[in-house]
Protein backbone atom coordinates (compact mmCIF):
# COMPACT_ATOMS: atom_id res chain seq x y z
CA UNK A 1 0.00 0.00 0.00
CA UNK A 2 2.82 2.36 0.87
CA UNK A 3 4.43 1.80 -2.54
CA UNK A 4 1.12 2.60 -4.25
CA UNK A 5 0.86 5.80 -2.20
CA UNK A 6 4.39 6.76 -3.27
CA UNK A 7 3.40 6.00 -6.88
CA UNK A 8 0.40 8.37 -6.91
CA UNK A 9 2.44 11.54 -7.65
CA UNK A 10 3.54 9.85 -10.88
CA UNK A 11 -0.08 9.44 -11.99
CA UNK A 12 -1.03 13.00 -11.09
CA UNK A 13 2.24 14.94 -11.27
CA UNK A 14 2.42 18.55 -10.10
CA UNK A 15 5.13 19.50 -12.68
CA UNK A 16 6.49 22.48 -10.72
CA UNK A 17 10.15 22.36 -11.68
CA UNK A 18 12.37 25.03 -10.12
CA UNK A 19 9.45 27.24 -9.08
CA UNK A 20 11.11 28.41 -5.84
CA UNK A 21 14.86 28.20 -5.32
CA UNK A 22 15.02 26.74 -1.82
CA UNK A 23 18.12 26.57 0.42
CA UNK A 24 20.41 24.04 -1.17
CA UNK A 25 22.02 21.18 0.74
CA UNK A 26 25.69 20.23 0.83
CA UNK A 27 26.99 17.15 2.59
CA UNK A 28 30.29 17.44 4.46
CA UNK A 29 32.15 14.58 6.10
CA UNK A 30 34.80 14.30 8.78
CA UNK A 31 36.94 11.33 9.74
CA UNK A 32 37.57 10.77 13.45
CA UNK A 33 39.54 8.41 15.65
CA UNK A 34 36.83 7.54 18.15
CA UNK A 35 33.07 8.07 18.39
CA UNK A 36 33.20 10.97 20.88
CA UNK A 37 35.96 12.90 19.10
CA UNK A 38 35.31 16.50 18.01
CA UNK A 39 35.23 17.02 14.26
CA UNK A 40 37.63 19.82 13.42
CA UNK A 41 38.26 19.13 9.74
CA UNK A 42 35.22 18.85 7.48
CA UNK A 43 35.45 18.35 3.76
CA UNK A 44 32.77 18.53 1.13
CA UNK A 45 31.48 15.20 -0.01
CA UNK A 46 31.66 14.87 -3.79
CA UNK A 47 32.79 18.38 -4.72
CA UNK A 48 31.84 19.26 -8.30
CA UNK A 49 34.65 19.38 -10.87
CA UNK A 50 36.17 22.68 -11.96
CA UNK A 51 34.90 22.08 -15.48
CA UNK A 52 33.54 19.31 -17.69
CA UNK A 53 35.58 18.64 -20.80
CA UNK A 54 33.68 19.01 -24.06
CA UNK A 55 34.58 15.51 -25.16
CA UNK A 56 33.08 14.04 -21.96
CA UNK A 57 29.64 15.56 -22.52
CA UNK A 58 28.32 13.02 -25.09
CA UNK A 59 29.37 10.12 -22.84
CA UNK A 60 27.50 11.66 -19.89
CA UNK A 61 24.30 11.66 -21.94
CA UNK A 62 24.44 7.86 -21.79
CA UNK A 63 26.30 7.34 -18.50
CA UNK A 64 26.00 9.86 -15.68
CA UNK A 65 25.59 7.48 -12.76
CA UNK A 66 27.81 9.27 -10.24
CA UNK A 67 26.18 12.65 -10.87
CA UNK A 68 22.66 11.22 -10.62
CA UNK A 69 23.62 9.60 -7.33
CA UNK A 70 24.93 12.95 -6.10
CA UNK A 71 21.58 14.54 -6.98
CA UNK A 72 19.83 11.74 -5.09
CA UNK A 73 22.02 12.49 -2.06
CA UNK A 74 20.83 16.10 -2.20
CA UNK A 75 17.23 14.81 -2.27
CA UNK A 76 17.93 12.63 0.78
CA UNK A 77 19.47 15.61 2.60
CA UNK A 78 16.33 17.67 1.95
CA UNK A 79 14.12 14.79 3.08
CA UNK A 80 16.19 14.33 6.23
CA UNK A 81 15.53 17.94 7.22
CA UNK A 82 11.87 18.11 6.18
CA UNK A 83 10.75 14.70 7.36
CA UNK A 84 13.51 12.89 9.27
CA UNK A 85 13.50 9.14 8.70
CA UNK A 86 16.10 6.47 9.17
CA UNK A 87 15.83 5.73 5.44
CA UNK A 88 17.24 9.12 4.40
CA UNK A 89 20.01 8.98 6.99
CA UNK A 90 20.92 5.43 5.98
CA UNK A 91 20.98 6.28 2.28
CA UNK A 92 23.42 9.14 2.94
CA UNK A 93 25.69 7.29 5.34
CA UNK A 94 25.99 4.20 3.12
CA UNK A 95 27.06 6.30 0.17
CA UNK A 96 29.38 8.49 2.24
CA UNK A 97 30.93 5.34 3.69
CA UNK A 98 31.45 3.92 0.18
CA UNK A 99 33.14 7.21 -0.82
CA UNK A 100 35.43 7.15 2.25
CA UNK A 101 36.52 3.59 1.58
CA UNK A 102 36.85 4.23 -2.15
CA UNK A 103 39.05 7.31 -1.57
CA UNK A 104 41.21 5.46 0.97
CA UNK A 105 42.02 2.56 -1.34
CA UNK A 106 44.64 0.41 0.39
CA UNK A 107 45.60 3.15 2.86
CA UNK A 108 44.58 2.93 6.51
CA UNK A 109 41.51 5.00 7.26
CA UNK A 110 40.23 6.54 10.49
CA UNK A 111 37.75 4.13 12.11
CA UNK A 112 34.77 6.53 12.31
CA UNK A 113 33.13 9.31 10.33
CA UNK A 114 30.35 11.83 10.76
CA UNK A 115 28.46 13.70 8.07
CA UNK A 116 26.73 17.04 8.36
CA UNK A 117 24.21 18.87 6.23
CA UNK A 118 24.98 22.47 5.33
CA UNK A 119 22.27 24.49 3.63
CA UNK A 120 23.30 27.35 1.34
CA UNK A 121 20.82 30.15 0.73
CA UNK A 122 20.65 33.83 -0.19
CA UNK A 123 19.95 36.17 2.71
CA UNK A 124 19.98 39.98 2.33
CA UNK A 125 21.71 39.61 -1.01
CA UNK A 126 24.53 37.43 0.30
CA UNK A 127 25.07 33.70 0.33
CA UNK A 128 25.03 32.13 3.77
CA UNK A 129 25.77 28.61 4.95
CA UNK A 130 23.91 27.09 7.89
CA UNK A 131 24.76 23.77 9.49
CA UNK A 132 21.39 22.09 9.90
CA UNK A 133 22.30 18.59 10.99
CA UNK A 134 25.32 16.70 12.33
CA UNK A 135 25.13 12.93 12.32
CA UNK A 136 26.24 10.56 15.06
CA UNK A 137 29.59 8.83 14.52
CA UNK A 138 29.45 5.79 12.24
CA UNK A 139 32.04 3.10 11.65
CA UNK A 140 33.90 3.42 8.36
CA UNK A 141 33.89 -0.35 8.02
CA UNK A 142 30.59 -1.94 8.94
CA UNK A 143 29.90 -5.52 7.81
CA UNK A 144 26.16 -4.93 8.28
CA UNK A 145 26.24 -2.07 5.78
CA UNK A 146 26.02 -4.36 2.76
CA UNK A 147 22.28 -4.82 3.09
CA UNK A 148 21.39 -2.51 6.00
CA UNK B 1 0.70 8.16 -37.11
CA UNK B 2 -2.02 5.83 -35.84
CA UNK B 3 -2.46 4.88 -32.22
CA UNK B 4 -1.02 1.37 -32.69
CA UNK B 5 2.18 2.81 -34.20
CA UNK B 6 2.31 5.48 -31.49
CA UNK B 7 2.09 2.84 -28.76
CA UNK B 8 4.84 0.76 -30.40
CA UNK B 9 7.13 3.77 -30.89
CA UNK B 10 6.56 4.80 -27.26
CA UNK B 11 7.46 1.26 -26.16
CA UNK B 12 10.71 1.36 -28.12
CA UNK B 13 11.77 4.81 -26.87
CA UNK B 14 10.74 4.04 -23.28
CA UNK B 15 12.66 0.77 -23.28
CA UNK B 16 15.79 2.65 -24.43
CA UNK B 17 15.29 5.17 -21.60
CA UNK B 18 14.77 2.38 -19.04
CA UNK B 19 17.82 0.46 -20.28
CA UNK B 20 19.91 3.62 -19.92
CA UNK B 21 18.63 4.17 -16.35
CA UNK B 22 19.14 0.54 -15.39
CA UNK B 23 22.72 0.40 -16.62
CA UNK B 24 23.57 3.41 -14.44
CA UNK B 25 22.70 1.29 -11.38
CA UNK B 26 24.99 -1.60 -12.32
CA UNK B 27 27.58 -0.31 -9.83
CA UNK B 28 25.02 0.94 -7.31
CA UNK B 29 24.41 -0.43 -3.83
CA UNK B 30 23.73 -4.20 -3.81
CA UNK B 31 20.07 -3.93 -2.84
CA UNK B 32 19.22 -1.66 -5.77
CA UNK B 33 21.06 -3.73 -8.39
CA UNK B 34 18.46 -6.52 -8.31
CA UNK B 35 15.56 -4.14 -9.06
CA UNK B 36 17.41 -2.62 -11.98
CA UNK B 37 18.60 -5.97 -13.30
CA UNK B 38 14.94 -7.00 -13.48
CA UNK B 39 14.07 -3.68 -15.13
CA UNK B 40 16.88 -4.16 -17.64
CA UNK B 41 15.60 -7.62 -18.65
CA UNK B 42 12.00 -6.42 -18.95
CA UNK B 43 13.08 -3.39 -20.98
CA UNK B 44 14.88 -5.63 -23.46
CA UNK B 45 11.69 -7.68 -23.88
CA UNK B 46 9.70 -4.48 -24.40
CA UNK B 47 12.23 -3.27 -26.97
CA UNK B 48 11.81 -6.52 -28.88
CA UNK B 49 8.02 -6.32 -28.62
CA UNK B 50 7.68 -9.66 -26.83
CA UNK B 51 4.37 -9.90 -24.91
CA UNK B 52 4.31 -6.13 -24.26
CA UNK B 53 1.00 -6.28 -22.36
CA UNK B 54 2.49 -8.60 -19.72
CA UNK B 55 5.89 -6.91 -19.77
CA UNK B 56 4.23 -3.57 -18.97
CA UNK B 57 2.44 -5.14 -15.99
CA UNK B 58 5.76 -6.54 -14.77
CA UNK B 59 7.43 -3.16 -15.28
CA UNK B 60 4.66 -1.54 -13.23
CA UNK B 61 5.28 -3.97 -10.36
CA UNK B 62 9.03 -3.34 -10.73
CA UNK B 63 8.38 0.44 -10.59
CA UNK B 64 6.52 -0.08 -7.28
CA UNK B 65 9.53 -1.94 -5.86
CA UNK B 66 11.92 0.77 -7.07
CA UNK B 67 9.85 3.64 -5.67
CA UNK B 68 9.52 1.75 -2.38
CA UNK B 69 13.29 1.10 -2.30
CA UNK B 70 14.06 4.81 -2.58
CA UNK B 71 10.94 5.95 -0.68
CA UNK B 72 10.08 8.20 -3.61
CA UNK B 73 11.63 9.06 -6.95
CA UNK B 74 15.41 8.54 -7.30
CA UNK B 75 15.80 11.05 -10.07
CA UNK B 76 12.88 13.46 -9.59
CA UNK B 77 10.75 14.26 -12.63
CA UNK B 78 12.42 11.72 -14.90
CA UNK B 79 11.33 8.90 -12.57
CA UNK B 80 7.81 10.35 -12.38
CA UNK B 81 7.44 10.45 -16.16
CA UNK B 82 9.00 6.97 -16.52
CA UNK B 83 6.40 5.63 -14.10
CA UNK B 84 3.57 7.46 -15.85
CA UNK B 85 4.70 6.07 -19.22
CA UNK B 86 4.88 2.52 -17.85
CA UNK B 87 1.42 2.88 -16.29
CA UNK B 88 -0.22 4.36 -19.39
CA UNK B 89 1.36 1.81 -21.76
CA UNK B 90 0.24 -1.04 -19.52
CA UNK B 91 -3.25 0.40 -19.18
CA UNK B 92 -3.55 0.99 -22.94
CA UNK B 93 -2.74 -2.66 -23.64
CA UNK B 94 -5.46 -3.88 -21.29
CA UNK B 95 -8.21 -1.48 -22.40
CA UNK B 96 -11.29 -3.18 -23.88
CA UNK B 97 -11.47 -1.01 -27.03
CA UNK B 98 -9.37 1.38 -29.15
CA UNK B 99 -11.50 4.26 -27.90
CA UNK B 100 -10.41 3.60 -24.30
CA UNK B 101 -6.81 3.31 -25.50
CA UNK B 102 -7.21 6.79 -26.97
CA UNK B 103 -8.39 8.14 -23.62
CA UNK B 104 -5.31 6.69 -21.91
CA UNK B 105 -2.85 8.06 -24.45
CA UNK B 106 -4.70 11.37 -24.53
CA UNK B 107 -4.16 11.63 -20.79
CA UNK B 108 -0.46 10.84 -21.20
CA UNK B 109 -0.03 13.45 -23.95
CA UNK B 110 -1.86 16.10 -21.92
CA UNK B 111 0.40 15.41 -18.95
CA UNK B 112 3.42 15.98 -21.20
CA UNK B 113 1.95 19.29 -22.37
CA UNK B 114 1.20 20.21 -18.73
CA UNK B 115 4.77 19.31 -17.73
CA UNK B 116 5.87 22.37 -19.69
CA UNK B 117 2.89 24.66 -19.19
CA UNK B 118 2.54 24.19 -15.43
CA UNK B 119 6.28 24.64 -14.95
CA UNK B 120 6.10 27.89 -16.91
CA UNK B 121 3.11 29.08 -14.90
CA UNK B 122 4.81 28.21 -11.60
CA UNK B 123 7.74 30.38 -12.69
CA UNK B 124 5.97 33.39 -14.16
CA UNK B 125 3.94 34.03 -11.00
CA UNK B 126 7.19 34.48 -9.03
CA UNK B 127 8.89 37.86 -9.19
CA UNK B 128 12.33 36.26 -8.78
CA UNK B 129 11.81 34.37 -12.03
CA UNK B 130 10.57 37.44 -13.91
CA UNK B 131 13.64 39.42 -12.86
CA UNK B 132 16.11 36.61 -13.57
CA UNK B 133 17.04 36.39 -9.88
CA UNK B 134 15.78 32.81 -9.49
CA UNK B 135 17.94 31.48 -12.33
CA UNK B 136 20.89 33.41 -10.88
CA UNK B 137 20.32 31.54 -7.60
CA UNK B 138 20.09 28.23 -9.47
CA UNK B 139 23.57 28.83 -10.85
CA UNK B 140 24.97 30.52 -7.72
CA UNK B 141 24.13 28.01 -5.01
CA UNK B 142 21.74 25.24 -6.05
CA UNK B 143 23.00 21.65 -6.15
CA UNK B 144 22.49 21.39 -9.92
CA UNK B 145 25.31 23.12 -11.88
CA UNK B 146 27.61 20.36 -13.12
CA UNK B 147 30.88 22.25 -12.60
CA UNK B 148 32.35 25.34 -10.96
CA UNK B 149 32.71 26.82 -14.46
CA UNK B 150 28.94 26.41 -14.94
CA UNK B 151 28.40 28.28 -11.66
CA UNK B 152 30.13 31.20 -13.38
CA UNK B 153 26.87 31.88 -15.25
CA UNK B 154 25.58 33.41 -12.00
CA UNK B 155 27.74 36.45 -12.77
CA UNK B 156 25.88 37.18 -16.04
CA UNK B 157 22.58 38.76 -14.94
CA UNK B 158 21.66 40.04 -18.40
CA UNK B 159 22.06 36.64 -20.01
CA UNK B 160 20.16 34.98 -17.15
CA UNK B 161 17.27 37.44 -17.47
CA UNK B 162 17.03 36.54 -21.17
CA UNK B 163 17.32 32.83 -20.39
CA UNK B 164 14.60 33.09 -17.72
CA UNK B 165 12.15 34.70 -20.11
CA UNK B 166 13.15 32.28 -22.86
CA UNK B 167 12.31 29.34 -20.61
CA UNK B 168 9.09 30.91 -19.27
CA UNK B 169 7.77 31.80 -22.74
CA UNK B 170 8.69 28.41 -24.20
CA UNK B 171 6.95 26.57 -21.36
CA UNK B 172 3.83 28.75 -21.32
CA UNK B 173 3.44 28.70 -25.11
CA UNK B 174 4.03 24.96 -25.51
CA UNK B 175 0.28 24.08 -25.63
CA UNK B 176 0.10 26.05 -28.89
CA UNK B 177 2.09 23.18 -30.41
CA UNK B 178 -1.20 21.29 -30.59
CA UNK B 179 -2.56 23.73 -33.19
CA UNK B 180 -0.93 22.19 -36.25
CA UNK B 181 1.43 19.45 -37.39
CA UNK B 182 4.16 22.00 -38.14
CA UNK B 183 3.68 23.59 -34.73
CA UNK B 184 3.94 20.29 -32.88
CA UNK B 185 7.13 19.30 -34.68
CA UNK B 186 8.64 22.74 -34.05
CA UNK B 187 7.52 22.71 -30.41
CA UNK B 188 9.02 19.29 -29.78
CA UNK B 189 12.27 20.28 -31.52
CA UNK B 190 12.56 23.29 -29.18
CA UNK B 191 11.64 21.05 -26.23
CA UNK B 192 14.38 18.59 -27.17
CA UNK B 193 16.89 21.46 -27.33
CA UNK B 194 15.65 22.63 -23.91
CA UNK B 195 16.28 19.18 -22.41
CA UNK B 196 19.74 19.01 -24.01
CA UNK B 197 20.57 22.42 -22.48
CA UNK B 198 19.38 21.18 -19.07
CA UNK B 199 21.59 18.15 -19.51
CA UNK B 200 24.69 20.17 -20.45
CA UNK B 201 24.23 22.69 -17.62
CA UNK B 202 22.73 20.53 -14.86
CA UNK B 203 23.53 16.95 -15.89
CA UNK B 204 19.89 15.87 -16.26
CA UNK B 205 20.63 13.15 -18.83
CA UNK B 206 17.72 10.88 -17.88
CA UNK B 207 15.20 13.66 -18.60
CA UNK B 208 16.35 13.77 -22.23
CA UNK B 209 15.61 10.08 -22.82
CA UNK B 210 12.35 9.92 -20.87
CA UNK B 211 10.76 13.05 -22.34
CA UNK B 212 11.80 11.89 -25.82
CA UNK B 213 9.86 8.68 -25.14
CA UNK B 214 6.75 10.74 -24.39
CA UNK B 215 6.94 12.86 -27.56
CA UNK B 216 5.10 10.38 -29.86
CA UNK B 217 1.98 10.68 -27.69
CA UNK B 218 1.96 14.47 -28.24
CA UNK B 219 2.36 14.05 -32.02
CA UNK B 220 -0.49 11.54 -31.99
CA UNK B 221 -2.78 13.76 -29.88
CA UNK B 222 -2.19 16.75 -32.16
CA UNK B 223 -3.15 14.71 -35.23
CA UNK B 224 -6.16 13.26 -33.37
CA UNK B 225 -7.66 16.57 -32.27
CA UNK B 226 -6.69 18.65 -35.31
CA UNK B 227 -6.65 16.33 -38.35
CA UNK B 228 -4.56 17.54 -41.31
CA UNK B 229 -6.72 19.71 -43.55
Amino acid sequence: MKALKLFLPALFPSWRFFDVIAPSPRIDLALIGHPEAECSVWRECRPRPTRIRLRDIPRRLFWNAAWNETLYLATCAERLLQNPTDHSSREIRRRVRADVLGDAGDRAVQPYFRFRLVFVSRHDGRLRRDVAFVSPAYRCIDPLDRWA
Amino acid sequence: MGLTDTIRLTEILLSIALIQQSLEHVFGLPDERLHYAVRLGLSLLLLLGIQPQWVCVALFVNALFVINRFQGPYNGGSDLLSSLLIFCLGLAHWMPSPQWQEYVFGYLALQVVFSYFKSGWAKVVHRDWRTGRALRDVFAFSAYPVSEATRGWAARPGALWAMSWGVILFELLFPLALLSQMAVLAGLAVAFGFHIANFVLFGFNRFVWVWLAAFPSVVWLQARIVPAW
